[in-house]
């Protein structure tokens, strides 16, 4: 296949600053910092050193101490840790639980298997622009409730959630309250700080940072003790043992700092091809804007375009890499559970495409996919049949 | 790197039909059969004389694979007598086109269209 497609599945992975690339590499061959940061020896102080580093990076752009982040394989291990953890560690007080169907499946599946495991789950159904509310959780707080997990950025629709109101209503009900904050961080101005979340999921190739690297804050506080999935030696205080990858974290480290210089330059960026974008196909007839663009992250924009199969759209839309809001590619067939929660119709989920760009993106891309992008649709709506 | 879902003779059908059928307004004349099924909609259109299939044509919602064998039974089938129609195979259709068995229903429900459009010209072509 050729490099002739253009990406704009930015939500979906962010390829690694070359910045960034550049620092991975000083950890990797013996001419470099190559050692186990575990050791006490020069070689392994550097590489702890590194981590260190990094540690200060990252909780420099989110606001947060750096010693309570903890290092995990991405935001998958990090949702899963801070769910399964703290659901096994405050068992005794309780088993209800709260989430949304729209969280992201490294959340919505973990909870599942605790519902098999005996634990009770209260999925809270958004509304039709996809936010959280408010008084539903309140009413769906319980004496014997232990968590309540709220992703920040929809990573389907950019759809952006109320953090500081979610978590002033857990912490006021004494509810360990965890976001996943896999397409916020970097993004938008997170101050952890300042908001009363106990746990947030991170991971670094969302922000132009590698594959294989995420991280997990956890406030120091009574009651949020996760308890860990994996055992085997001592680092990171037992919580998540193994030997920690040091050109990875050194990599998300380096994105941090650099997404910590450019978070508002991208901001605007992102805004300006979002609304171009939109402006440019929503004069086609039938065409939805999926999640409110007030409230939602300028980097996704997620449309529908009724009565058209959105596996053939994705096929239509070449060379244009996006995701379908369906899941027709895989074995499934079923359209996106984050759209039909906020209640679409099947024809408008099945039809969705996800649009997300990147520092990369140009105006001139944008304009490309505009012409793409009504072409495509023009042509399906060519094939349609008319009801008999 | 992950195969490509769809065969080179899929992508070339969905991506250049050559049967789509005018707008139903627009038909002149022929016989014309609609089915919807599991999501997927079809209109076929034929024209006959001396009892062969003139014309051909089709309209369609659904997958690429769906699409591409609409186009393909209309190429397949465009100038055979009339009988062709109930000795279509859908796995001649799947095998040709390599759809994956996870889509052998929507060839069912192409399949279900065509004998449709058989029995339907029988029909009016019975004295």
């Amino acid at each position: 296949m050729s490099r002739d497609w253009l990406y704009l599945d930015y939500a979906a992975t962010t390829p690694v600053d070359a910045c960034v690339a550049e620092v991975m590499q000083r950890y990797l061959t013996y001419a470099d910092e190559f050692g186990n940061p575990s050791a006490q020896h020069a070689a392994g102080r550097a590489a702890m050193q590194a981590v260190d580093e990094a540690a200060e990076s990252l909780a420099a752009l989110v606001n947060c101490d750096p010693g309570r982040l903890v290092w995990t394989s991405g935001a998958t291990e990090s949702n899963n840790l801070a769910i399964q953890g703290i659901a096994r560690s405050r068992a005794q007080e309780g088993r209800h639980l709260v989430t949304m169907p729209t969280e992201h499946k490294a959340v919505t599946d973990v909870f599942r298997a605790l519902e098999k495991q005996g634990f009770e789950v209260t999925w809270l159904r958004p509304g039709r622009d996809g936010r959280l509310n408010l008084a539903e959780l309140e009413a769906a707080i319980r004496d014997d409730t232990q968590l309540v997990s709220i992703m920040c950025v929809n990573n389907e629709t950019g759809v952006v959630q109320d953090i500081a109101a979610i978590g002033k209503l857990c912490a006021d009900r004494g509810v360990v309250f965890h976001v996943d904050a896999a397409q916020a961080v970097g993004k938008l101005a997170l101050d952890i700080s300042a908001l009363d979340v106990d746990l947030v999921s991170m991971t670094a190739h969302k922000l132009y940072g590698p594959k294989g690297i995420g991280a997990l804050y956890v406030r120091k506080r009574a009651g949020v003790n996760p308890e860990p999935l994996f055992f085997g030696g001592a680092q990171q205080g037992f919580l998540r043992p193994g030997t920690l990858p040091v050109h990875l974290i050194a990599g998300f480290g380096a994105a941090a700092a650099i997404a910590g210089e450019s978070i508002l330059d991208d901001f605007t960026h992102l805004k300006l091809l979002n609304e171009r974008l939109w402006h440019g196909i929503e004069s086609l007839p039938g065409i939805v804007r999926n999640g409110d663009a007030e409230t939602s992250y300028p980097g996704i924009l997620n449309v529908s375009a009724g009565g058209i199969d959105g596996e053939s759209l994705l096929l239509a839309l070449e060379p244009l890499c996006v995701s379908t809001g369906s899941a027709c590619n895989s074995q499934s067939q079923e359209p996106s559970a984050v759209l039909r929660a906020m209640g679409l119709s099947d024809a408008l989920a099945e039809s969705a495409i996800r649009f997300s760009f990147g520092r990369p993106t140009t105006v001139a891309d944008i304009d490309r996919a505009i012409d793409i992008y009504r072409a495509a649709v023009i042509r399906l709506r060519g094939l349609l049949p008319e009801a008999a | 790197m992950v195969a490509d879902p769809y065969s080179p003779l899929t992508r070339r059908l969905f991506a250049e039909p050559t049967h789509v059928a005018p707008a139903a307004g627009e038909l002149a004349e022929g016989h014309s059969v609609y089915l919807a099924s599991q999501g997927l909609e079809v209109r076929l259109n034929a024209n006959v004389s001396s009892g062969r299939l003139e014309a051909l044509t089709f309209r369609a919602s659904g997958c690429p694979h769906f699409i591409a064998a609409c186009e393909w039974l209309c190429r397949h089938l465009e100038g055979k007598p009339v009988g062709a129609l109930d000795a279509l195979k859908p796995a001649e259709i799947m095998q040709t086109l390599a759809i994956p068995v996870t889509k052998t229903g929507r060839i069912l429900v192409l399949e279900d269209a065509v004998r449709a459009l058989g029995a339907c010209l029988g029909r009016d072509q019975t004295p």
